[in-house]
C-alpha cells in the first residue's frame, strides 16, 4: 500500500493509502470533536462535529468519512466550522439530559454526597452512571465550557431492565450507533440497530423483542463501546471508572477466552473483551457472570475442619494438617477427582500429589452434568480402586460417592454440599484472583494475571497444593512463585494435556452457556442466567409462590418517571391509623430486606394506601420489580411521629426525588389547617417531575425547578426557597429529598431565619426504635429516626454524621445489586419461558 | 424473430385496437382515477354493454392518466362513426346515458363532453387545444392515458423498444454519448447530467454492476412517476434496460414504495412481458446482453428517496444515508458500483434512443433540455399532472395549464419541490422553470411537486406543515437533521400559536444554516427550505405573528376568530351544515350566528360559504 501527504492546517501529513482525513489530523497531533467515531468501527457520519473544509470540495464534509487524498488542502479550525460545530452540539445537548454540564450545584454536590448515588438508575439529579468516564461530556467540555441555550425536548423513555444484565436509559442515548454498529461487525446480524424514525427514533431491537429473544449474545460489546450511560452492565455500573485493566483469562470453560479484567480496590469488575472483533468476544457468562461469582457472596473464605456433626473454622497450619492426616491415612486409597477448568499449575500439582499418594487422578470435563458417561467412569474407577478417601477442586460427584468415604478434602472457592459434607474444607482462590497459565481446549496457553484479592483467607490453590505437599513432607513442593511451578512444567518431559473441548460455543450462542462450573451450578451463583433456561436450585420458585396466598394486594403499579414507581396497596390497617409525615416498611417477600418509605396518601374507607418509591437499591429494585396483583409479604405502620399540623402561616414545602410525593400529605393537612401553602420540587430534568397535578390541587402554588433549566426555576428547591423568600414571609420550611438537597436547603433557610424540618433518611432495620441504625445527632442528642422522627428540626442535624452513616454500608449495597434472586430474571422465568411474555415488560 | 417482425405483429395489434369502425371505451383508471370511482363506472360499462347486447361488438379498455385529475373520471367513447370524444366527470349514473346516446345513437352526450381526440370541431376543442394540454410537450407522458399498459403490443406500436433495438448495436459508449448530448439531467430533484453519471459507473471496473430505478416517489402531493408507472410501464423499464447496457450491469432494481399497488402489479406483468418476448433474460435481441430486473418494495420511509439508503434498503437493512464519497457509481448496492436514476429520468431515457438526441435537446433551454412533469396542487383551478418544456415560465403554467387559482382569490406563491424546496412569491411569477432559475431564488426543482397557494394560505404555518413532514420522516441518524427538525417545528408551532419572539427568527435562521451544511444527506440539508424562503419572501407574516399576534392570511386557528356578516348572510345554512362542532346557528333566510366559545377556527365555514358572508379576523 502507497502512502502520499496532503495539507492540514498547514501541516504537511504523511498517511497510508485508506485513510481518512480524521485518521490523518490525528496523525499529525490535530485534535477534531467526535463522538460517533471509534477506531474500531468503520466510518459512520452521524455526529457532525468532525466537520472540515476542504478546497475544492463543496461545503463542510465530515473528516472522519472522507478519504483523504494526496495534496488535498484541509482546514479543521475556522470560525465557521466552530460556529457550525457549537450549533451541532447544542443540538445534540438540547436532546440529552445536560445536567451534568450545567448544573449550578454540581461541584457542592459532588463534596457533599457521601459516595455515588448508590442508586440502580442513571438519571438521579443529572449524575448518570457512566459521569466518570463519559466521552460525551469530555468531548463537550474540550472547548470549554459549552453554551447550551436551546430548549431541551426529551423523549422521557422508560428505563428498560428486563434482560439479565444491562440497564438501559435510551434518554441518555445521542444515536451515535456505536452499539449496534459493534453488534453488527462482531456477530455479522445485528440484534440491534435504530428502529423508528424522527424524534422517535432509537436503538431496540426487531419487533422491540426483549433482548433476550432478540439473538443477542450479551458479549457486552455495545455497553463497553457506548459513549455515554445509556448503556451500563447492571453490576459494575456503579462503582465508577477502573483503576486498573489487566490481560489474562477466563477459565470458566475449557475456551479459555482472553480478557481484560477489569479491577478497582482489588475487587474485579468486570471481565471485557480485550478487542472489539469477533475473536475477542466473551460469552455472557464470562463478560457479566465472572465478575459476579469472584464476589459472590457464596464464597468461601475460611479453612474448617469437621469435628463431629459440624465443620469448625480452623486456621490454616491446624487445617493442612488435618487434612494432611486424613490424606496420609488413606494413602493408596484416595481417588483425585479435578475439574478441567483448572490452571495447568493447579493440575501439574494434583497430579504430582496424586503420585506421590499413589492415588488414582480423574479429570473432569466442565461440561459434565450429572449423569454424564464421564462421570459414570470415574465413579466406576473409583469404585474399582476401592477408595476410601476424595480429594475434589468442586462439587464434582455427587453426595452419595462422598459420603462412602472415610475422608473427604475439599478445595474450592464456592460453598456447595460438597464442602459441606467434607471432612476438610480449604477456601481457594479463583478466576480473577489467580496467576498462572492455562491450556485451552484448542491447546494454546494463556497466561493468568491475578488482578483482585481472594476474600478472607481463601488462597490461590497453587499455595494450597503446595503447602499440603510440605505438609505431607513430600519432595518437589518447594515452590516460592506460580511461574517456578510453570518452569518445572515446561522442563517435564511431555506436554499436558488440553482439557476436552465443548460441542456448543456459548460466545455466539447463548443457548449454548455452560450451565456447571467446577460441579457449581452457575445460575445459583448468578440467578440472572436463568433467563437464558439454565438449570438453577428451586429456591426461587419457592420464593416467588411464598406468599402469594396472604399477604398485602398491589392495587396499582405504574412507573411515573423513570426510576419513581407508584404503588396503591390494600393496607386497611396501615391507612386506618395513618397521619402526615408517617412511614410503612415494607417487604417483598419473606426473605427480603426491610425497607422504609414514606405514607404519600392513604384512605381508611377503602383502606388502601400510596406510596412512590425511588429505585435505588436491591431492595426497592426488588419492589419495583413487582406488578400490580402481585402480594407484598409484609407492610408495618404507620411508624414514627406525624408532623405537628398547626396554622403557621405561610408554609413552603420542599421535595425532590421520592420526596416530591411524600409532601403531598404533608401539604394536604397544612392547607386543610388553613395555611398559605407553597410547593416547590425539583428534578434534573423536565422529564423527571412528577404529581404536579394533585400537588396543585393541595397548594396555593407549585413552583417546578430543573437542574438543567428544562422547566421552571433554573436550580432545585434551593433557588425556590430563596427566591420564594425574597417575595414573602415564609413561616415554616420543610424539605423532603436527598440528604444533599436538605443539607443545602437547610443551610440558607438557617441565614434566612425560617424554621424548618426535614425528613431525615438514615439506614433503618426494625422501624420500632429497638436497633439503633437509624441513629442520628439532633442538637448533641442522640435520636431515633423511626421513633423520634422522621421529622426533624433542620438546624439541630450532626449532618456530617449522618452522610458518614449513610454511607457505610455503600459498598455491600452495591454489591447486593447483583446478588440474590434477580427479579428481572425472575420475571420472564416464571410467567414467560418463550418469546410470549405475559410477565408485564410490555414485549 | 426479428425486432422488425416482432414490430410488426404489435402494429398489428395495435391496428385492431385504433381501427376506427371499432365501437370502444377508455376509462382512465389509474390510481387517481380509481380514487375519483373510475372501477365502478367501469363495472357500469359493463353491465351497460352486457345489457344492451353490445359487449362483443365494444372494447372496453382500462388506460393510465391522461394528467386532468380535476377532471376525473375521464371516459374517451368511439362509436362507429370513428370519432373519439373525451367526457370527463363521468359517474355511474352517467353511463347509461352515455351508451344508449354515444355509443349506439353516435350523438355527443354535450353536458360531460371535454374535447374531441384529433382534430377539433367548432363546438367541442380538440384535446391537444385544451387550455390545460396546448402549453404542454409530452415525452415522459407520451404514451399514458393513450395506450392499455398492460399490453406490450402497444408500448412496440408507439415506438417502443426501437431505441433498444438501435442502443444495441451501437455499442455501450455510443449510448451514453447519446445520452449526454441530449442534455438530459436526473429528474429525481439534483440535476446531475444523466450520461455523465452513466459515465462513471461505465468506468469503474466490475464483474457485478447494478443499475436502480427509483420509484419512491415520498413528496406528499406527488404523483408523477406512479401515473408513469401505471400508465406506461414499458417506457420506464426500458430506460432501466438501456442503463444496464449503457454501465454494463446485469441486473436492475425497481425500487417501488409499497403504497403503489396498482404501479407494482403493472411493473410485474411488463417485466413477465419482457422476458416473454425477449427484451429481458440471456442474449437480448441476439447482442450477447444478459439483463434481468427485480422490483423491491419499499416500506414508506421518505428518506429512502436518497440513493444511498435506498440502496441500504434493498440490501435489507435499516434504509439509512451514508456518507459519499464513495459514490454509488464506485461503491453501491452491495459494494459493487451502481447507478440510481429516477422514474422520469428512465422514461425520457427510452424516449431519447427511440427518438435521438437531438430531438430531445430541441426542446427547453440550453443548460436544461427537454420536459419536465409536475404533479399541480393546491388552489388552483385544474389540478393535475401535467409535463412542459424547461423553461417555460411559471405564470403559463399557472395562469393557462392550470386555470389560475381557484375560487377568484389572488395568487400568493408556488412552492416547489415539496418538503425539501422553497417557495416562489408571486411577484416572481415570470421566473423560467429551469434548474438555475429555480435555485437562484432558493428553490430546487424537486422531483415535480408544484403547490400553488393562494392570499388564504398562512405562509408559517405552510412551512410548519413541511417541518411536521420532515420531522416524521428524519431517519434519525446524524443530529443537525433529527434535532433541528424537532427545533423548527417547535418554533414554528409557537408562532402560529401566537407565542413567538423575534429571537425565534434568528433561532430558525440559525437552525436552518446548521442543517443546511452540517447534515448528512439531501433531506436534512433541505429539511429547513420552507423555512427559510418563506423567512426571505414573507418575513413580515412572521413578525405579524409575532407582533401583532395575527396572521395575515387568516389561517392560524389561534389567532384568528371568525364571524358572520349579517348583510351578506342569506341563511341558507351551508356554513352550518359545514361546522364540524355545531357552534353555527341561527333560523332559515334569517343571518347565521357563531358561538365565538365553541369555534375551533377550522375555516370549514369559510369555505362553504357562497356569498363571502363569513369573516374571519
Amino acid at each position: 500500500m502507497g502512502s502520499f501527504s496532503l495539507i492540514i492546517d498547514g501541516q504537511t501529513v504523511e498517511v497510508e493509502e485508506g485513510a481518512t482525513v480524521l485518521q490523518a489530523a490525528r496523525r499529525a497531533g490535530i485534535s477534531i470533536p467526535t463522538i460517533c467515531d471509534h477506531k474500531d468501527l468503520n466510518p459512520y457520519g452521524a455526529c457532525r462535529m468532525c466537520v472540515v473544509e476542504i478546497e475544492g470540495v463543496r461545503g463542510y464534509p465530515t473528516s472522519c468519512t472522507t478519504p483523504a487524498a494526496a495534496g488535498m488542502r484541509v482546514t479543521t479550525q475556522s470560525e465557521r466550522l466552530s460556529t457550525l460545530r457549537n450549533r451541532t452540539l447544542e443540538l445534540m445537548f438540547s436532546g440529552h439530559p445536560n445536567s451534568c454540564l450545567v448544573c449550578v450545584h454540581r461541584e457542592a454536590c459532588e463534596q457533599h454526597r457521601p459516595t455515588a448515588t448508590k442508586a440502580a438508575r442513571s438519571t438521579r439529579c443529572g449524575f448518570c452512571a457512566n459521569r466518570e468516564e463519559c466521552d460525551l461530556r469530555a468531548m463537550a467540555l474540550s472547548a470549554g465550557q459549552p453554551e447550551l441555550s436551546l430548549p431541551t425536548m426529551y423523549a422521557a423513555y422508560n428505563l428498560e431492565r428486563d434482560d439479565p444484565f444491562m440497564d438501559r436509559d435510551y434518554n441518555l442515548c445521542v444515536l451515535c450507533g456505536r452499539c449496534w454498529r459493534i453488534c453488527e461487525k462482531i456477530h455479522g446480524k445485528p440484534a440491534i440497530s435504530i428502529i423508528n424514525r424522527g424524534k422517535w427514533a432509537r436503538i431496540g431491537t426487531a419487533f422491540n423483542k426483549s433482548h433476550v429473544f432478540s439473538g443477542c449474545t450479551f458479549c457486552g460489546a455495545c455497553i463497553d463501546i457506548c459513549p455515554t450511560g445509556t448503556l451500563t452492565d447492571r453490576f459494575a455500573r456503579w462503582q465508577g471508572k477502573p483503576e486498573a485493566e489487566t490481560g489474562s483469562a477466563c477459565i470458566l470453560c475449557p475456551q479459555g477466552c482472553a480478557v481484560v479484567a477489569q479491577s478497582k480496590n482489588q475487587r474485579l469488575l468486570a471481565y471485557t473483551m480485550p478487542a472489539f472483533n469477533r475473536d475477542a468476544s466473551l460469552c455472557a457468562l464470562g463478560r457479566f457472570g465472572a465478575a459476579q461469582m469472584v464476589n459472590s457472596n457464596q464464597r468461601t473464605t475460611r479453612p474448617q475442619v469437621r469435628e463431629g456433626e459440624d465443620l469448625i473454622p480452623y486456621d490454616w497450619d491446624a487445617a493442612l494438617k488435618a487434612a494432611a492426616t486424613g490424606l496420609k491415612e488413606h494413602a493408596g486409597k484416595i481417588a483425585f477427582v479435578i475439574s478441567a477448568t483448572s490452571s495447568r499449575e493447579e493440575r501439574y500439582l494434583y497430579a504430582q500429589l496424586a503420585t506421590a499418594l499413589k492415588g488414582q487422578m480423574h479429570l473432569v470435563p466442565a461440561h459434565a452434568l450429572p449423569g454424564d458417561p464421564t462421570l459414570t467412569t470415574i465413579q466406576e474407577a473409583i469404585h474399582g480402586q476401592g477408595a476410601l478417601a476424595l480429594l475434589m477442586n468442586g462439587p464434582l460427584l455427587g453426595g452419595v460417592e462422598q459420603s462412602r468415604m472415610a475422608f473427604s478434602l475439599v478445595i474450592d472457592a464456592l460453598h456447595s454440599d460438597s464442602s459441606e459434607q467434607a471432612s476438610v474444607v480449604l477456601p481457594a482462590a479463583m478466576l480473577s484472583e489467580n496467576s498462572g497459565t492455562f491450556r485451552s481446549s484448542t491447546g494454546e496457553i494463556r497466561q493468568l494475571s491475578a488482578c483482585s484479592q481472594a476474600p478472607g483467607d481463601a488462597r490461590a490453590e497453587w499455595r494450597i497444593l503446595r503447602d499440603l505437599g510440605q505438609t505431607l513432607g513430600l519432595d518437589g513442593f518447594s515452590y516460592t512463585k506460580v511461574e517456578d511451578i510453570t518452569r518445572a512444567m515446561d522442563n517435564a518431559v511431555g506436554e499436558d494435556a488440553a482439557p476436552p473441548a465443548m460441542t456448543g460455543d456459548p460466545r455466539h450462542n447463548v443457548r449454548e452457556l455452560i450451565t456447571t462450573y467446577r460441579g457449581h451450578q452457575v445460575a445459583d451463583i448468578v440467578p440472572a442466567l436463568a433467563a437464558f433456561g439454565l438449570p438453577q436450585r428451586s429456591m426461587i420458585q419457592e420464593e416467588s409462590t411464598a406468599g402469594s396466598d396472604n399477604g398485602f394486594p398491589i392495587l396499582e403499579k405504574k412507573e411515573i418517571v423513570p426510576n419513581m414507581h407508584f404503588f396503591k396497596i390494600q393496607a386497611p390497617q396501615v391507612a386506618k391509623f395513618a397521619l402526615p409525615g408517617q412511614f410503612v416498611i415494607l417487604m417483598a417477600r419473606e426473605t427480603s430486606e426491610r425497607s422504609p418509605f414514606t405514607l404519600v396518601d392513604w384512605d381508611a374507607d377503602t383502606g388502601t394506601i400510596s406510596l412512590v418509591i425511588e429505585e435505588v437499591g436491591r431492595s426497592s429494585r426488588e419492589l419495583a420489580s413487582l406488578r400490580a396483583g402481585d402480594m407484598l409479604a409484609h407492610v408495618s405502620g404507620p411508624l414514627g411521629q406525624a408532623m405537628p399540623v398547626e396554622k403557621r402561616g405561610t408554609v413552603l414545602l420542599g421535595g425532590g426525588c421520592y420526596g416530591v410525593g411524600a409532601i403531598y400529605p404533608l401539604a394536604r393537612a397544612l392547607k386543610q389547617a388553613g395555611n398559605r401553602v407553597i410547593c416547590g420540587i425539583e428534578a434534573s430534568s423536565s422529564y423527571l417531575l412528577y404529581m404536579q397535578d394533585e400537588l396543585t390541587q393541595v397548594s396555593d402554588q407549585l413552583i417546578l425547578a430543573t437542574k438543567d433549566g428544562s422547566e421552571g426555576v433554573r436550580g432545585g428547591v434551593q433557588e425556590i426557597l430563596v427566591q420564594t423568600a425574597e417575595r414573602e414571609q415564609v413561616d415554616q420550611f420543610i424539605a423532603i429529598g436527598c440528604t444533599f438537597m436538605m443539607r443545602m436547603t437547610t443551610e440558607l433557610s438557617r441565614g434566612l431565619n425560617i424554621p424548618t424540618l426535614v425528613a431525615l433518611n438514615p439506614i433503618m432495620v426494625d422501624g420500632t426504635g429497638m436497633c439503633g441504625a437509624c441513629r442520628v445527632s439532633i442538637g448533641g442528642d442522640t435520636l431515633f429516626a423511626c421513633i423520634d422522627g422522621p421529622l426533624f428540626d433542620g438546624h439541630a442535624v450532626d449532618w456530617d454524621e449522618l452522610a458518614s452513616r449513610r454511607s457505610a454500608y455503600a459498598p455491600q449495597e452495591i454489591q447486593a445489586l447483583s446478588q440474590g434472586v434477580d427479579l428481572s430474571a425472575l420475571m420472564h422465568q416464571a410467567h414467560g419461558p418463550t418469546d410470549t411474555h405475559q410477565c408485564g415488560c410490555g414485549r | 424473430m426479428s425486432f422488425a417482425a416482432r414490430q410488426q405483429e404489435a402494429l398489428a395489434v395495435w391496428r385492431v385496437f385504433d381501427q376506427p369502425e371499432l365501437r370502444r371505451i377508455l376509462v382512465g383508471s389509474a390510481t387517481c382515477g380509481r380514487a375519483a370511482g373510475s372501477l365502478e363506472v367501469l363495472q357500469a360499462f359493463r353491465d351497460e354493454l352486457a345489457q344492451a347486447d353490445l359487449e362483443k361488438s365494444t372494447a372496453l379498455y382500462e388506460v393510465g392518466c391522461l394528467g386532468m385529475c380535476y377532471a376525473e373520471v375521464l371516459v374517451e367513447i368511439r362509436a362507429q362513426d370513428g370519432r373519439r370524444v373525451l367526457y370527463q366527470g363521468v359517474e355511474p349514473r352517467h353511463v347509461a346515458q352515455l351508451v344508449e346516446q354515444h355509443l349506439v345513437r353516435g350523438e355527443i352526450y354535450w353536458p360531460l363532453a371535454l374535447a374531441q381526440m384529433g382534430e377539433g370541431t367548432e363546438e367541442l376543442p380538440a384535446f391537444h387545444d385544451l387550455p390545460m394540454i396546448k402549453p404542454q410537450e409530452r415525452i415522459v407522458l407520451r404514451n399514458c392515458g393513450f395506450i392499455d399498459p398492460n399490453n406490450i403490443d402497444h408500448y412496440l406500436a408507439r415506438g417502443g423498444y426501437s431505441g433498444t433495438a438501435r442502443a444495441l448495436t451501437m455499442g455501450p459508449d455510443a449510448v451514453i454519448d447519446e445520452m449526454k448530448a441530449s442534455g438530459l439531467r436526473g429528474r429525481g430533484g439534483a440535476g446531475f447530467p444523466t450520461g455523465v453519471k452513466w459515465g462513471f459507473a461505465r468506468a469503474t471496473p466490475a464483474a457485478q454492476k447494478y443499475v436502480i430505478c427509483n420509484a419512491d416517489e415520498g413528496d406528499p402531493g406527488a404523483f408523477m412517476d406512479r401515473s408513469v408507472l401505471e400508465g406506461d410501464p414499458h417506457a420506464v423499464l426500458e430506460g432501466l434496460l438501456l442503463a444496464g447496457y449503457a454501465i454494463g450491469a446485469s441486473i436492475g432494481y425497481v425500487y417501488c414504495r409499497a403504497e403503489y399497488p396498482l404501479a407494482i402489479e403493472r411493473l410485474q406483468t411488463a417485466i413477465e412481458q419482457m422476458h416473454n418476448l425477449g427484451f429481458l433474460g440471456d442474449n437480448i435481441l441476439g447482442s450477447g446482453f444478459n439483463f434481468s430486473i427485480k422490483v423491491k418494495k419499499g416500506a414508506g420511509a421518505f428518506v429512502c428517496g436518497e440513493e444511498t439508503s435506498l440502496m441500504q434498503s434493498i440490501e435489507g437493512k435499516r434504509g439509512m444515508p451514508q456518507s459519499k464519497p464513495p459514490f454509488p457509481a464506485v461503491s453501491g448496492l452491495f459494494g459493487k458500483p451502481t447507478n440510481i436514476n429516477n422514474v422520469e429520468t428512465l422514461a425520457s431515457v427510452s424516449a431519447i434512443m427511440e427518438k435521438g438526441a437531438s430531438w430531445y435537446a430541441g426542446f427547453g433551454t440550453e443548460k436544461s433540455r427537454g420536459t419536465k412533469t409536475f404533479a399541480l396542487a393546491g388552489k388552483i383551478n385544474r389540478t393535475g399532472l401535467v409535463e412542459v418544456p424547461m423553461g417555460i415560465n411559471l405564470r403559463t403554467i399557472i395562469e393557462e395549464v392550470g386555470g389560475g387559482v381557484s375560487g377568484g382569490k389572488a395568487f400568493k406563491a408556488v412552492q416547489t419541490g415539496g418538503p425539501s424546496g422553497g417557495c416562489i412569491p408571486a411577484r416572481l411569477i415570470d421566473l423560467n422553470v429551469d434548474y438555475e432559475s429555480l435555485a437562484e431564488v432558493g428553490s430546487i426543482m424537486g422531483s415535480g411537486g408544484m403547490i400553488v397557494i393562494d392570499e388564504e394560505s398562512c405562509m408559517v404555518d405552510m412551512a410548519r406543515y413541511f417541518l411536521t413532514f420532515t420531522e416524521n420522516e428524519s431517519c434519525g441518524k446524524c443530529v443537525p437533521c433529527r434535532m433541528g427538525t424537532q427545533h423548527l417545528l417547535r418554533i414554528l408551532t409557537t408562532i402560529t400559536a401566537g407565542r413567538g419572539t423575534l429571537a425565534d427568527l434568528d433561532s430558525l435562521r440559525k437552525i436552518g444554516d446548521t442543517m443546511k451544511n452540517a447534515s448528512l444527506c439531501g433531506l436534512g440539508q433541505t429539511a429547513a427550505n420552507p423555512v427559510l424562503t418563506t423567512l426571505q419572501y414573507f418575513e413580515d407574516e412572521y413578525r405579524a405573528h409575532i407582533e401583532d399576534h395575527a396572521c395575515p392570511a387568516g389561517a392560524c386557528a389561534a389567532l384568528i376568530h371568525f364571524t358572520i356578516d349579517p348583510a351578506k348572510c342569506t341563511g341558507c345554512g351551508l356554513c352550518a351544515r359545514a361546522c364540524p362542532v355545531e357552534a353555527i346557528s341561527g333560523e332559515k333566510k334569517e343571518p347565521h350566528l357563531i358561538d365565538q366559545g365553541a369555534c375551533i377556527c377550522c375555516g370549514s365555514c369559510r369555505q362553504a360559504c357562497k356569498f363571502d358572508a363569513v369573516l374571519v379576523s
